[in-house]
């Protein structure tokens, strides 16, 4: 028998760092989960991304166990990382940042591809660019579909 | 003590404004319709900073922020009042105060967990207890490096130890642990907040290390406890996958230490290496 599902928490969490402290520990510790359970898990599985912003989707179900899945990095904190600025721009077109190559675009679109509603890399490019270009930074070059 | 910080912000923003605020000192966030909540640690919040990122998105859109300070409680009280006891290879029982002993255990560790982690629910914790059964603890110094609830070490006295130093980084587990040591009624556990390192420079040796951490910590400090055993000393580890025991067993091997033993369970492993002799 498929076991109930009694609650989803949606929260984004540096790899490496989940401790019981708020919104984990509040958040799973009034449903009667074992905090430190989840926090070894997903520490376990992001010491490869130490210290990057990843959104988490835990399933809680009436048994008190869990489940939960990491997806990709947001968008916004793989271009910070590209252009290793210690913080994006609000002012776009204004004040540029900085700029990312379209292979850089590229490469994170690649990355974003299993979270996005994206067929083809070259949409996922566009969406890529766009928030990019919100954050006040530059794509430099012509896109290669325009070569 | 923790900082909330509660900003109401148009929800485009949200990914870019949390990107922003985790190179500030915030780890973690939650998305609501209204906007986001940004947690950070006290010590790592700087209300100008914050104020800096949150001032050039005024220019942009309507943004306003508060925030709360929350007090650090035991969230994990909930679980740790219903737990049931582990029962190890029919050797160790692992209960709480409002179990009942249970005689027909030669081991026994009573824990009260306080949100620290070691209770032998998980794999890690369980397979560290099996592998300390299969070490011979008698009259040794050993080092557990990352306490937390203090199991491993209550443990290695159970077993006979001489002398054994718990450390952990955190501040809970510490207090935790020595509750813990009483509960029991353990004598030769000395437990201090820190890490490994700051044992190198006392030139004390250990004939039994133990850690169940992470795999990057534990690539991290692997030399130095290499560096904290006797020769053929025997280090047992866990709290990582077994897709990342290629690297420790690398770095392991560079350090003396050749492993003997693995075991493996739902993908968590706990090898022991020993140390070879030093020229």
């Amino acid at each position: 028998m498929a076991k109930e599902i009694t609650g989803y928490l949606k929260i984004q969490v540096k790899g490496g760092s989940a401790n019981p402290s708020p919104p984990i520990g509040p958040a799973l510790g009034s449903k009667g989960l074992n905090i430190m359970e989840f926090c070894k898990q997903f520490n376990a599985r992001t010491q490869d991304q130490m210290g990057k912003v990843l959104p988490v989707l835990i399933t809680i179900y009436s048994d008190k166990s869990f489940e939960f899945i990491i997806k990709t990095p947001p968008a916004p904190v793989l271009l910070l990382e590209a252009i290793k600025k210690q913080s994006g721009s609000a002012e776009p077109n204004r004040n540029k940042i900085g700029s990312v190559s379209w292979d850089q675009v590229k490469q994170i679109a690649e990355i974003k591809m299993p979270d996005l509603n994206c067929f083809v890399l070259e949409s996922a490019m566009k969406l890529v660019a766009g928030t990019a270009r919100s954050m006040g930074i530059t794509v430099s070059g012509t896109p290669p579909w325009a070569n | 003590m923790y900082i909330s910080a509660q900003i109401t912000v148009n929800t485009e923003f949200a990914e870019i404004l949390i990107a922003e605020l985790a190179e500030i000192g915030f780890d973690t966030f939650t998305e609501n319709p209204e906007g986001i909540e940004a947690f950070a640690l006290e010590k790592d919040f700087e209300q100008s900073q914050l104020d800096e990122v949150i001032n050039r998105y005024t220019l942009l859109t309507e943004i306003e922020y508060k925030i709360y300070k929350i007090e650090k409680q035991n969230w994990n009280e909930e679980w740790e009042k219903n737990y049931d006891p582990i029962r190890v290879k029919e050797k160790i029982l692992v209960r709480a105060t409002f179990h009942k002993l249970d005689e027909n255990y030669p081991y026994e560790i009573i824990i009260d967990p306080k949100m620290s982690f070691g209770t032998g629910h998980h794999a890690t914790t369980s397979l560290m207890l099996e592998n300390q059964l299969e070490v011979n603890h008698q009259g040794k110094n050993v080092l557990d490096a990352g306490t937390g609830t203090g199991i491993l070490a209550i443990m290695a006295e159970k077993l006979g130890a001489k002398s054994i130093i718990a450390n952990d980084i955190d501040e809970w587990p510490v207090a935790n642990t020595k509750e813990n040591i009483g509960l029991n009624g353990c004598k030769n556990i000395d437990v201090y907040q820190g890490t490994s390192i700051q044992l190198q420079d006392k030139n004390q040796k250990f004939d039994i290390v133990l850690a169940n951490i992470n795999r990057n910590v534990l690539i991290d400090e692997i030399p130095v406890y290499s560096r904290l055993l006797v020769n053929d000393g025997i280090l047992v580890l866990s709290g990582f996958y077994k897709d990342d025991l290629d690297d420790i067993d690398q770095i392991s091997k560079e350090y003396h230490l050749t492993r003997v033993k693995l075991k493996i369970r739902d993908n968590w492993v706990s090898p022991i290496f020993v140390k070879n002799n030093e020229q």
